[in-house]
């Protein structure tokens, strides 16, 4: 990889850090404990650049140094953030956005219209709904420094909602420079104009990540809601400090080294619910959503009948109490999109409501003709949500009469092994587990397990064109009625194909020092800017 | 002597050579692909293919072992897959912590360990030689995660006289640096103290059954300076290299102590790298800790000429 | 009345023996006097102790007992068979390496080498290397075994060649190879016994310290140290889902590091403690 000014600074800075005089760094100006939040998340930063990457943890990043076009307000509806105005022309296929004024780069240098198209095409490339929307669009020109025009040769009703959405990859504006890098490429040089600037003199990746308000950030003025409205930045700085063990976490926050912590286990809530100085707060209410993907391509689950015998067997309360505990933080949901979002539907969940059935179940793998051979589950040990369900999973299935491998690896090791598309015998795979965004599981193209693209597709390669074809007619779809309208016909085909199945849905509550207050809630993301400390 | 010192350390590059080769090796050819991780979830298979191009992952591995080993040779040991980060510097960062920790918990464990092994020498046979010995036997026998958990849980939660976790750098205060420590140096030193006590204690006694021990005590040597003066003297060699043996024993503990107090240190760094599959992370530190082993080995040996002028013939 | 007198000079391992003793008949008994170890209930997790589960249940719901006591069988074939292995492995290389002189200069530099490879991160490597499974983690932990196996054999070798009963069978024309077997076979026997005892014990230990940090035996399968690694999270709260296989392998390490130190003062074995 080619060495960058940054890294030969910060190779100088770690020289001289183990030099006689160590204290220089550190003692520049670090802000007092009443003005610093430390925060542990559920992971660690895999890569600054959060185009590049679908991972969380680089959005979460991402939202801290870099800005939107547009947020989401508690409601989850588009609302400007580093627009001002923006209106469409009466065919719906000119968009014309005019950025406000006073935004700038942690360089110094102004945000331009010219930045902000060059973000929206690299951005789209990697995004669900910026493919969608490329293959809609005519063009995105630049009027003037602050004005920019999409023109579309088709309408495209989901704009805004592309543009705000706090799904990975999330469109943040980038200078001209870095935007136009490759998609492909990942980018090093951390410039935004985000209400907080990383530190990366301090930082250590890996171990904890260093971001300083921004003093050159001007925020709305108006309040804050989910990630619109104004990014009031209330202390000097915020640490990611990344601490994979929870024991260890929960007992940190309980001490007072850190004042907030993204994922306590359940089980560890009572000791910290007796804590006076501890407050359990839900972030996201959508939650989110366990996904148990099925390989098509091999038996037996390349077989219709036999993917529906799981719909009988399946039991989701059982693998989601092991992990969650108390039914206040998890439920069981027959939906194909998620529960409690606007999508969520009763079609075709008989075999939910009527809970597992293995009678009816026996009788679809009679039907299917089940031969006995062996159902290949991949579990990933290092997750524990994962591991127990696929635990649980495998006792369901057989006790229905599968005969299941668990093939018990750390997560790594799954990601790679579910790429194969060979037989479950030769390195390939008939079950894996995986977890997604509640919302971004609220909507049929925003992850790749939805689609029914066959061998193009993402894990698991179902193939079904009326999944495809419905999926087209919900893109269209002009009002939320008419897509829940298809969101409707969209499921009831799902559960006769039976493309993946869930786990469960669940909430994972997060956990704060009592004097660290103003969270706000946006999915899948955790806003650091209105919290303040006293 | 200086030329047995320099004929050692050339004697460790075919040495060096070998863990590189296993390594690297071991590694490429397991399973596990950091381009998928990443990628993050939604990521298509396409865009997973791309960077794996991208980290020339897609290479033959004896290609990616070439271009591994001439940068090696260089002294570069690479960037980490996920930052882009020199390894060396992410190495450097991360040193402080685990030297820290290594040395207090090597300062605590020969000082309890040799004092428990020569009072239950002194009194073999006696209860207090049982107890010292049983104590040290147990503390062999638990988990270094359990005795952490429970040292948490007693002085850090309950008694709260010391933080739970974390490092503090030597550049923010000694006392800061030391409470950090504490906890971490007794969780890992248990077993060293344990291994050493056994040693000093047996090695012991068998110095005291020598003639010229026998000879000491019939002159009438006073018991203690005998003790010391005599026989700790002839015992170094064992000790010494049992910490030298020992070292091995403490890269493994240093792992799993930083993943329990969250130190910010190697031990924590390559576990983590493990969990992605950061290739050059993981190949640069154990690169490393295999050159402090060889290091500490030899300075052990050279140690034994200074105790036990006789190995120098 | 010779096994009183043994025992009662060597009360160590006397004790020793007959805590393993116990141990290993209730572990081949473990299906007839527990239940399934691997079925779990969620709807009984976390039960503390009582009539119908005698240790209490775990976070799935497991039965505590029956894992504990299946978990003996696990614990001690890997502490046994990584013990066994290394022992026979290393005593063929170490007395190749030690009695011929070319073979030894290239095995030793070898073992060096592997012996500078940190036995944990080696471990945590080689189980990544394929899905984790009971014979890979026994491998894992066997491979960074084996150069201290080597070590001792071969200083015993290097310490017994130059004995003049040796000479004396060189210069009466024996071969080599009977040399070895014969001669020098037997003086390693002792030392190896002692180490063979220390191994069981370290490699029970790191098998629990790789489940801890997620590279051990695969979770379904109980072991003392996956169920503590698994139960770490509920000490607090449950603490019997870490009491009973916490007890059980402090125990089993304690008695096995009696018999070994009780070997070491009755063989009167120099070599092996200083390994």
């Amino acid at each position: 990889m080619k060495t960058t000014r940054r890294t030969i600074m910060r190779t100088g800075m770690a020289a001289a850090g183990a030099a006689a005089a160590p204290g220089i760094l550190t003692a520049q100006t670090r802000p007092p404990a009443s003005r610093t939040i430390r925060a542990v998340m559920h992971g660690d930063i895999p890569t600054y650049d959060p185009i590049w990457t679908t991972a969380n943890m680089s959005a979460y990043h991402g939202a801290m140094v870099y800005d939107q076009l547009f947020g989401v307000d508690d409601k989850l509806q588009p609302k400007p953030q580093m627009v001002s105005k923006y209106g469409v022309s009466d065919d719906q296929l000119t968009w014309t956005f005019e950025l406000r004024d006073g935004l700038k780069f942690s360089d110094g240098s102004s945000v331009t219209a010219a930045d902000a198209a060059a973000s929206i095409r690299r951005w789209a490339v990697r995004s669900g709904t910026g493919q969608l929307m490329l293959q809609r669009l005519k063009d995105i020109s630049t009027k003037d420094d602050k004005t920019f025009v999409v023109s579309l040769k088709e309408r495209f009703p989901l704009l805004l909602d592309g543009f705000s959405s706090p799904s990975t990859p999330v469109l943040f504006v980038m200078r001209k420079k870095e935007a136009e890098t490759d998609p492909m490429q990942k980018i090093d040089t951390i410039i935004g104009s985000g209400p907080f600037v990383m530190n990366q003199a301090e930082t250590r990746a890996g171990s904890q990540y260093i971001y300083d308000k921004n003093p050159n950030y001007n925020p709305r003025n108006e309040p804050p809601s989910a990630s619109a409205g104004g990014k009031v930045v209330k202390v000097d700085r915020v640490i990611f400090q990344n601490m994979p063990d929870s024991q260890t976490a929960v007992a940190a926050l309980q001490a007072g080294e850190i004042d907030f912590y993204e994922i306590p286990p359940i089980d560890l809530l009572d000791q910290i619910q007796t804590d006076r100085n501890i407050n359990l707060i839900n972030l996201a209410d959508l939650g989110t959503v366990g996904y148990i993907g099925l390989n098509w391509l091999h038996p037996p689950f390349d077989n219709k009948l036999l993917r529906q015998s799981l719909l009988y067997i399946v039991n989701q309360e059982e693998m989601m109490k092991p992990t969650f505990v108390d039914r206040k933080w998890y439920a069981a949901c027959g939906g194909w999109m998620t529960c409690g979002s606007p999508m969520e539907n009763d079609a075709n969940t008989g075999w939910f409501k009527g809970g597992p059935n293995l009678a009816k179940a026996g009788e679809l793998m009679k039907a299917g003709g089940y031969d006995g051979r062996p159902v290949v589950v991949l579990q990933a040990t290092n997750i524990p949500y994962m591991m127990n369900a696929a635990t649980v999973f495998a006792q369901q299935l057989r006790a229905a009469g599968y005969n299941v491998q668990l093939a018990p690896m750390d997560w790594a090791n799954v990601v790679q092994r579910r790429a194969n598309k060979g037989a479950p015998d030769q390195g390939g795979w008939n079950v894996f587990f995986t977890s997604s965004g509640g919302l971004s599981n609220a909507n049929p193209y925003m992850i790749g397990g939805m689609a029914t693209t066959g061998d193009k597709g993402w894990f698991g390669w179902p193939s079904d064109a009326k999944n495809e074809e419905l999926r087209t007619k919900w893109i269209n779809a002009p009002t939320l009625a008419e897509r829940q309208a298809v969101g409707r016909e969209l499921q009831e085909n799902a559960w006769d194909i039976v493309p993946h199945m869930y786990y469960g849905q669940w909430r994972q509550p997060a956990a704060h020092r009592k004097n660290v207050t103003g969270w706000l809630k946006v999915p899948e993301a955790i806003p650091l800017w209105n919290v303040s400390k006293t | 002597m200086t030329g047995t010192i320099l004929r050692r350390l050339l004697s460790m590059l075919p040495v060096m050579g070998i863990v590189a080769i296993c390594v690297f090796l071991l590694l490429h050819l397991a399973p596990g692909d950091p381009a998928s991780i990443i990628a993050g979830e939604n990521a298509t298979p396409e865009n997973i293919a791309r960077i794996r191009t991208q980290l020339g992952l897609d290479q033959p591995v004896w290609k990616q072992f070439l271009v591994w080993l001439v940068a090696l040779v260089q002294g570069d040991l690479g960037t980490s897959m996920f930052w882009g980060d020199p390894v060396s510097s992410l190495i450097a960062q991360r040193a402080e912590p685990t030297v820290s920790l290594a040395i207090t918990t090597l300062l605590v464990a020969v000082f309890l360990a040799i004092s428990i092994g020569v009072l239950a020498a002194a009194k073999a046979g006696s209860w207090i030689d049982r107890l010292v010995m049983g104590f040290a036997v147990l503390g062999f026998s638990v988990p270094v995660f359990v005795v952490g958990y429970v040292l948490i849980f007693v002085f850090a939660i309950n008694l709260k006289w010391l933080p739970v976790q974390g490092y503090s750098p030597i550049a923010d205060g000694l006392v800061l640096w030391l409470r950090n420590l504490v906890l971490p140096s007794i969780a890992l030193g248990m077993a060293y103290v344990a291994l050493i006590a056994r040693i000093t204690r047996t090695t012991m006694l068998d110095v005291l059954a020598e003639d010229y021990m026998r000879t000491a005590r019939a002159k009438g040597v006073a018991t203690r300076s005998m003790l010391f003066r005599h026989a700790l003297k002839n015992a170094a060699v064992p000790i010494a290299t049992i910490i030298g043996n020992g070292i091995a024993l403490l890269i493994g503990g240093v792992v799993i102590t930083e993943t329990v107090f969250n130190i910010p240190g190697i031990g924590r760094l390559v576990v983590d790298a493990i969990a992605r599959r950061d290739y050059p992370i993981i190949q640069g530190v154990i690169m490393v800790f295999s050159g402090v082993y060889v290091l500490v080995n030899l300075l052990v040996d050279l140690s034994y000429t200074l105790f036990d002028p006789r190995v120098r013939g | 009345m010779r096994i009183a007198r043994f025992s009662r000079r060597n009360p160590t391992i006397v004790l020793g023996a007959m805590i393993l003793v116990v141990v290993v008949l209730v572990a081949l008994a473990a299906p007839w006097i527990t239940g399934d170890p691997v079925l779990l209930i969620p709807a009984d997790r976390l039960l503390p102790p009582g009539a119908k589960y005698w240790l209490g249940t775990d976070h799935l719901g497991r039965d505590i007992y029956a894992r504990t006591v299946h978990g003996a069988r696990i614990s001690l074939l890997v502490g046994v068979t990584v013990a066994a292995l290394s022992v026979i492995i290393g005593l063929g290389i170490g007395l190749a390496a030690g009695y011929w002189r070319r073979v030894d200069a290239i095995v030793m530099r070898f073992m060096d080498g592997l012996m500078a490879i940190p036995a944990i991160l080696l471990a945590i490597a080689l189980v990544s290397l394929n899905k984790a499974s009971v014979s890979i983690v026994i491998i894992a932990i066997t491979i960074p075994e084996i150069p201290r196996v080597v070590r001792l054999v071969r200083s015993v070798v290097l310490t017994v060649r130059e004995m003049p009963y040796i000479e004396a069978a060189v210069s009466g024309g024996s071969r080599g190879q009977k040399i070895v077997l014969r001669h020098i076979l037997p003086s390693t026997i002792a030392p190896l016994i002692v180490q063979a005892t220390y191994i069981t014990a370290s490699a029970i230990l790191i098998e629990a310290g790789l489940s801890f940090l997620g590279a051990g035996v695969p979770p379904e399968i109980p072991t003392w140290g996956n169920m503590i690694a698994q139960s770490r999270l509920f000490v607090a709260r449950a603490p019997w889902t870490v009491f009973a296989p916490g007890t059980a392998l402090a125990m089993v390490i304690l008695a096995v590091n009696l018999v070994g130190d009780g070997l070491r003062d009755f063989l009167d074995v120099r070599l092996a403690r200083r390994m």
